[in-house]
């Protein structure tokens, strides 16, 4: 095994080598290693080269299921090995590997020239972070009824760590939920639209879209922004009912979904 | 006179087993199994006649939801090791402080029996391959692996164990064999070793080595468990996949390893093409009587 004859690598050369052959298929590696038997060190490096790549399509197949879909395999497999070349892994979790697949998809042709693709790549990220988010006690009705009147117009809201605001300019949430019970989805549509997506008390990740109002209503909470302020956006739109049962509609649904967080 | 042990059965629900010998190792936990996302409501909802589970410690790095909400609920259950993928002890980049740290709080959480990685490393220049790249078997390696693994040891306040990886490739750079270097690496750093002997079986295939030699190379007192797991044979070398049942060369290596090693906790490694829960307890009960076999290990 000892090849004395040969020029010997530091450990970190070696590593060095050993991740240039792996992420660009330089070859220099393969001086350093020994031939053995009837399999040639093409043969054993590519077992390392391959099972890095279908480790990392393996998981970007895992996180993106409905992606996949609305791709195809030969337009997914394009996606998967150029995001490899594009983004080498530099978390310690593959749970976090593909984090920048909807960036690289807004980037790179021909995926950038439709925008729901990194759309739809951005809502499967969100379902993730909403899936695995920190776990803390949700506000309950009880709760509510325990406040005193003088609470009420300097109350703060906090939301469950699992809630995601997010926006798109195109139909991809539509796509996504068409394709999920594999039927075809429309041609992709340019139109503003809001969604919430949280995990709700039976740890079961949900997402439903919002008005401008509600929109606007869970941004000042976001802010920091108590109750008086709410009811004061909501006077300055409405004319014809009570803002404080309008507020508390929205406070009720809010509770009634699970996204908001306990004071104690 | 043969003395009647109960295994730690106090914390173990779903137990059945109970030794009839009176020598078994302290750090004997008995048979396990890999805990598998597709088998955590099973494992809750029927108690299975699992010893402990070895859970993969990245799997449960996140910050809450279902995956920690499965876990806590069987660790109520079960005893558990923590096996992780990442400590890339052997890299030549630093050891990474926010892992270490995201491990020590999952320690926290689960006080597990004990905790494992590989002598191995995964990545380098903050890259990470994922995989379980092996080390070049000399000095310098052998040097820098020890102090990484002291200092790990320092900062979780506990011995960890160490496996032995399979591999394809043979460095121009080692100078001993494998086990010569792993038993190195536990004597000077205080670490123990996690025998992995589907690992063994691979390495000795796709380098024309004695598995039996490696055994037989290893300290006896350093070992503290065993794995077991399936791979794919292609003829002129085999790939460690984790996909299969455990191949009957990898059952008659178990055998010899028991008789050298002794009772040992043991565990089945299933990572993909993951089958019912009741086909790996199958399975686990095959690793049970060959033990018994050997070792006139009883479980009533």
């Amino acid at each position: 095994m000892v090849l004395d004859n040969m020029e010997k690598n530091s450990l970190a050369s070696l590593q060095k080598t050993m991740m240039a052959f792996l992420l660009k298929g330089e070859t220099i590696i393969e001086k350093s290693i020994v031939k053995q038997g009837n399999v040639s060190n093409k043969t054993r490096l590519n077992i390392y080269k391959n099972a890095y790549q279908a480790r990392l399509k393996e998981v970007i197949d895992n996180d993106h299921p409905i992606l996949g879909m609305y791709l195809g395999d030969d337009l997914f497999d394009e996606m998967v090995s150029g995001y490899i070349d594009y983004s080498p892994s530099n978390c310690t979790s593959l749970r976090d590997y593909a984090n920048q697949l909807p960036l690289f998809l807004t980037k790179q042709k021909p995926f950038s020239l439709h925008p729901i693709i990194s759309e739809i790549a951005q809502f499967e990220r969100l379902l993730l972070d909403a899936f695995d988010a920190e776990d803390a006690k949700r506000y309950t009705k009880d709760e509510l009824q325990k406040l005193s009147p003088s609470d009420w117009l300097a109350l703060t809201f906090r939301f469950h760590p699992s809630v995601q605001l997010t926006s798109f300019e195109w139909n991809c949430v539509e796509s996504w939920q068409a394709l999920k019970k594999e039927t075809a989805p429309d041609p992709a549509i340019k139109q503003t639209n809001n969604w919430l997506l949280w995990r709700n008390p039976e740890r079961l990740t949900q997402f439903r879209s919002l008005n401008e109002e509600e929109v606007v209503l869970i941004r000042m909470i976001l802010n920091g922004e108590d109750f008086s302020a709410l009811c004061e956006y909501l006077y300055n739109r409405t004319t014809d009912q009570d803002v404080s049962i309008l507020a508390l509609n929205y406070i009720n649904s809010w509770l009634d979904d699970g996204i908001l967080r306990s004071f104690s | 006179m043969w003395v009647v042990l109960l295994v730690r059965s106090d914390q173990r629900g779903g137990n059945t087993s109970s030794a009839v010998n009176n020598a078994l190792p302290e750090h004997f936990l008995g048979f396990g199994l890999g805990l598998r996302t597709d088998h955590f409501q099973e494992v809750i909802d029927t108690k299975p006649p699992v010893d402990w589970f070895e859970v993969v410690s990245e799997n449960f790095m996140v910050n809450g939801g279902k995956p920690k909400h499965y876990l806590h609920s069987i660790r109520e259950l079960y005893p558990m090791v923590m096996h992780g993928v990442s400590l890339s002890i052997g890299s030549t980049d630093p050891l990474n402080k926010a892992y270490l740290n995201q491990l020590k709080v999952l320690v926290n959480e689960l006080q597990p029996e004990w905790v494992s990685d590989h002598l191995c490393w995964t990545g380098a220049h903050q890259v990470n391959s994922h995989d379980l790249l092996p080390m070049p078997y000399n000095n310098e390696a052998l040097d820098h692996i020890v102090d990484r693994i002291s200092h790990v040891q320092d900062y979780l306040g506990q011995p960890i164990l160490m496996e032995n990886v399979s591999s394809y490739i043979t460095y121009v750079e080692s100078e001993m064999t494998e086990w010569e270097f792993l038993n190195e690496v536990a004597k000077r750093s205080g670490c123990y070793i996690l025998l992995d002997i589907n690992n063994i079986y691979v390495s000795a295939r796709n380098h024309n080595f004695s598995a039996q030699d490696y055994l037989n190379g290893i300290d006896k007192d350093k070992v503290r468990q065993f794995h077991l797991a399936g791979h794919t044979d292609y003829g002129d070398y085999v790939i460690d996949t984790h996909d299969h049942d455990v191949a009957d060369p990898v059952w008659t290596l178990y055998k010899a390893a028991l008789e050298r090693f002794g009772l040992m906790s043991t565990m089945i490694e299933r990572d993909d093409n993951i089958p019912p829960l009741q086909d790996l307890i199958a399975e686990l009960n095959i690793a049970k009587r060959i033990a018994q076999n050997t070792l006139n290990y009883g479980v009533r």
